[in-house]
């Protein structure tokens, strides 16, 4: 056996070897088959197709507005956990582990900024995605659900965003939260029950953040795993992302499989 | 059966067969089940035990408030005024969106920072979007002599305490 | 073609087997599949890699300016003292100033409501999937509907004292009543474009000029107890 002199026969190597092509189970290579088979064969990537139609890679059809929500979304998680790690959602100690954060823990004050701007970002991101997803007319037939979809995920970004915004306990948070949640309670007939539920009490306190925190941190972020996963889904499902002809005129997508007709 | 449908009594049905009747049993016993379970949920959800200060004030003793008064007590959120028909006590919680209020001496009106809501001594709105006008608490003296005020129940407007 | 081998056809719906598909190609036809002739890209590399760029990019801009800017704390919550004014987070603040003008009911409960419910069934109205613009047909009776529908809106506005939100219907009006002049002749490109939208288009960009405008109210021209100011000279 040879050893390799360079690092790209090192990788053939690698990827050569059984442990490599027990994991990845279509080997590898850059012939269109095996480009296809990387996506077609993974259990994550399989949501997407393994071919996409050109006019939809375009930078100005979409301005890649749905792909930068994503990617706010994937920064908040993961800062969003380490941040977990450093907070106690209890009354006071909320307070005392922000000022930790921003002084004390390493790196405390970048993670922490870099949620709160990635949370500002994503929320006004994703109200863009909606209106050039309605300029654009990607709404129409097939895809008047996936846009529903879309909907449900705005009002999931927006939720988590209210109900972080609480976590670091002070003033701008207790307040913001007292004011919003004193809307519920305009609710007729159950507005009060509403509001009860919400808070934990009567009143914004240890029960409302602990009840916040895991909203913030479990029920919705899960919800909206499953609504992007869904949205993804149907994306591919009604036929790729919707670019409009060069007309003027907006037409339905045109790729589908009709029946063969008889020649006469 | 047409004649049968015209009648003004509902008829049972007579033939349905195992398959139906378990179906039956089973999606009401679920639907059973399934009203237990939102029950249950929101019964625990609604918190049986809170950890809040009692909504019962202890203000002290009412010589100790002067004639005309107006006594903002912050922790409780409460209006004690004495007025020289007697006392009162109003919610400091504006009725628009549950900002705390504040006395104005000057202007002799109490006004809400958030959205600028402004009441009389007496809780009537003067102007702004708050829809209701302050509540009166219910006030009265314990056997030790002191001013008590109930935070949770609501009386009527201009029924003073006259001690 | 090859002679045609012995098979049985017939239709087979066994559930514990897996079907054999079969294509008849009877005469005189042939099996066409019709698709777009579009030209495709694969997924992996274009997609992914276009993605993981847009992303990476994102994640440096965000991380710059979290290198510089940080995010507000004030004082802990203090259950006794409202702070003067009392903001709510910059995406709600349209809908707070919206509470200034109308009950909470109205702005918290009702308006929001009917906002999502609105958004939710554009797709549902076939209106909204010919898109045609707006006054290309029936142009006397739409343009006097408009009108009456306009000068309602914004007698409403002024009677509530809404004086904000009126720039925007004034926009948007004027953008409507040059589409109501205007065909898919007409000289400049403007006239055409404004002439082909329809009036989905023109309820949306009311709706996301109103949200800027009263966004933008509620963060720089409001101060304490909700007053107007002007952010220059404060």
């Amino acid at each position: 056996m040879k050893i390799p002199m360079n690092a790209e026969q090192t990788i053939e190597k690698v990827r050569g070897s059984r442990i490599w092509r027990s994991v990845f189970r279509s080997g590898t290579g850059n012939s269109t088959l095996h480009r296809a088979l990387a996506i077609q064969q993974n259990i994550f990537l399989h949501l997407f197709a393994t071919k996409v139609r050109k006019r939809m890679v375009r930078f100005s059809a979409t301005w890649y507005l749905g792909t930068l929500t994503l990617g706010t979304f994937l920064i908040l998680v993961i800062t969003g956990i380490l941040l977990m790690l450093y907070y106690h959602p209890s009354v006071p100690q909320a307070y005392a582990d922000m000022k930790d954060l921003q002084f004390v823990v390493s790196s405390g004050l970048f993670l922490r900024n870099l949620h709160r701007w990635s949370a500002q970002l994503m929320v006004f991101l994703v109200f863009a995605h909606m209106f050039k997803v309605f300029y654009r007319g990607a709404y129409r037939t097939p895809r008047e659900f996936n846009w529903v979809v879309g909907i449900v995920l705005l009002l999931i970004t927006l939720l988590l965003s209210y109900t972080g915004y609480l976590l670091p306990w002070d003033q701008l948070a207790f307040w913001a939260i007292t004011v919003g949640s004193n809307l519920s309670s305009a609710v007729p007939l159950v507005g009060n029950k509403i509001h009860f539920l919400l808070l934990g009490g009567n009143q914004v306190n240890a029960n409302a953040l602990l009840r916040f925190y895991v909203l913030h941190c479990v029920v919705l972020p899960i919800m909206a795993v499953l609504f992007i996963a869904v949205h993804f889904w149907r994306i591919r499902k009604d036929g790729g992302l919707y670019v409009q002809q060069s007309e003027p005129k907006a037409q339905a997508p045109s790729d589908s499989i009709e029946p063969a007709q008889e020649v006469k | 059966m047409p004649d049968e449908s015209q009648a003004a009594t509902p008829k049972l049905p007579t033939e349905f067969d195992r398959r139906a009747f378990f179906t039956r049993v089973g999606l009401r016993s679920l639907g059973i089940a399934a009203a237990g379970t939102i029950v249950f949920t929101y019964e625990f959800l609604s918190p049986n035990v809170l950890f809040e200060p009692s909504p019962i004030v202890n203000l002290g003793k009412p010589d100790s408030f002067a004639v005309n008064s107006v006594t903002m007590d912050v922790n409780t959120a409460i209006y004690l005024v004495r007025a020289e028909e007697g006392f009162f006590a109003l919610s400091e919680v504006c009725t628009h969106l549950g900002c705390l209020t504040a006395w104005n001496q000057d202007l002799g009106i109490i006004v809400c920072p958030c959205h600028g809501s402004k009441f009389t001594r007496t809780g009537e709105k003067i102007e702004g979007p708050a829809p209701k006008p302050l509540p009166w608490l219910k006030t009265w003296v314990s056997d030790d002599g002191d001013l008590l005020v109930d935070r949770s129940a609501n009386i009527p407007p201009l029924q003073y305490l006259r001690i | 073609m090859s002679t045609p081998k012995d098979f049985a056809a017939g239709i087979d719906s066994d559930q514990r087997r897996s079907p054999t598909r079969v294509v008849f190609v009877t005469r005189r036809t042939s099996a066409q599949v019709k698709v777009s002739r579009e030209d495709q890209v694969q997924t992996f590399p274009e997609v992914l890699f276009r993605a993981a760029l847009a992303i990476e990019l994102l994640a440096i801009l965000l991380v710059v300016f979290s290198l510089f800017f940080n995010a507000p704390l004030e004082g802990i919550a203090d259950p006794t003292h409202t702070p003067n004014p009392a903001k709510a987070p910059w995406y709600f603040l349209g809908l707070q100033e919206l509470l200034h003008y109308f009950p909470p009911v109205v702005a918290g409960v009702l308006v929001p409501t009917l906002l999502i419910v609105s958004l939710i069934v554009i797709p549902y109205f076939n209106i909204n999937i010919e898109a045609s613009g707006m006054f290309l047909k029936d142009r006397a009776r739409r343009k006097q509907i408009f009108y009456i529908a306009t000068a309602g809106m914004l007698i409403f506005l002024l009677l509530f004292h809404v004086y904000v939100a009126v720039a925007p219907t004034v926009i948007v009006a004027l953008g409507m009543v040059v589409a109501a002049h205007s065909t898919p002749e007409s000289p400049s490109q403007l006239r055409r474009y404004l002439a082909s939208k329809p009036l989905s288009y023109w309820i949306m960009t009311w709706f996301l000029l109103e949200l800027i405008v009263l966004t933008a109210v509620g963060t720089f021209f409001r101060g304490p107890g909700w007053s107007w100011v002007w952010p220059w000279r404060s």
